[in-house]
């Protein structure tokens, strides 16, 4: 005998669904809201990467290259000439202006409702 | 004081959580929503991804996946859209992918795995309707088997059946006709 179309929908309906293993959701929950989270996301470690892969290039070309550590050494020496570290008046007043930003950060006036909360 | 209780309201259970609620609280970072929802839904979305494999280890690694990528998608979800068809895409995309992927490794030209036992002979011998129906789906046409699956799960909704399959809804009405007409011709007694 031929079923008919309510009979096949009432039966399809009344088809139980295949019972998933009994912890599956444990392992979806893991893998998703419970996963480790990563140290690094992918754009950083991309960053990363190609930063430290730059670094190396550079570092290569300039070991590379002939009379490397003279020429390191008298570009450093021309850098400190230039910016004058090498006169121990600019180092004092370099000392004197980081010092003086030192404590105005430490000493800057803490703000009112601040203080109002602390009380 | 009799009367205060009779005017009270019967204690009802509380209402469920719309699906919408339960995809904002997981994007603010409640990852008991999420976990809500996966209880929700892994029944059904293991019931399509077995029904469409046949395999309930690849099944069981297919329902996995469509929740990994449904997490990792949440952001774009689109308010509005029923989680349960958004799920069954992401799903069944998966196993289309599997199928795709067993096709090209065993060379033939058979769409998916030989269903292990329930051929005709084992299907006659069935006496359990719902054993004999279940076995009827499995020797469905791996086509017509998704859509009569997916019309166990979501009731009469065409559109959403039509969306979940990215087929014309004359397409999805045509395919569950001829399911049901072979289902019917199995079953028949």
């Amino acid at each position: 005998m031929m079923m008919d179309d309510d009979a096949l929908d009432r039966a399809l309906a009344a088809l139980p669904l295949d019972e998933p293993p009994a912890d599956l959701q444990r392992r979806i929950l893991a893998r998703t809201v419970y996963a480790p989270r990563a140290a690094f996301l992918g754009w950083e470690l991309w960053l990363v990467a190609i930063a430290t892969a730059l670094v190396g290039w550079f570092g290569w070309l300039l070991l590379s290259a002939p009379h490397a550590q003279e020429r390191v050494g008298d570009a450093l020496a021309r850098l400190v000439a230039v910016s004058g570290l090498d006169s121990m008046n600019t180092v004092l007043w370099l000392a004197a202006g980081v010092s003086a930003t030192w404590w105005i950060v430490q000493l800057s006036v803490p703000d009112r409702r601040r203080r109002i909360e602390v009380r | 004081m009799g009367l205060a209780l009779a005017l009270e309201p019967p204690p009802v259970a509380p209402a469920p959580v719309e699906d919408q609620a339960l995809i904002a609280a997981t994007l603010a970072g409640n990852g008991e929503a999420f976990g809500e929802l996966v209880g929700r839904y892994q029944r059904a979305v293991y019931h399509l991804a077995a029904r469409t494999l046949r395999d309930p280890t690849e099944a069981e690694d297919a329902t996995q996946e469509a929740f990994f990528k449904a997490y990792r998608a949440l952001q774009s979800f689109r308010p509005g859209a029923k989680f349960s068809t958004w799920i069954f895409t992401i799903c069944y995309r998966l196993c289309c992918d599997r199928l795709a992927r067993r096709k090209r490794l065993s060379g033939d030209e058979l769409p998916d795995r030989a269903d292990p036992g329930a051929g005709p002979a084992l299907l006659a011998e069935r006496n359990d309707e719902a054993r004999r129906l279940r076995a009827a789906i499995d020797l469905l046409p791996e086509k017509y088997r998704t859509v009569i699956t997916l019309y166990h799960l979501q009731g009469k909704q065409y559109d959403e059946i039509a969306s979940v399959l990215n087929l014309p809804l004359g397409t999805v009405k045509t395919h569950l006709f001829r399911a049901k007409e072979q289902l019917r011709k199995a079953l028949t007694t």
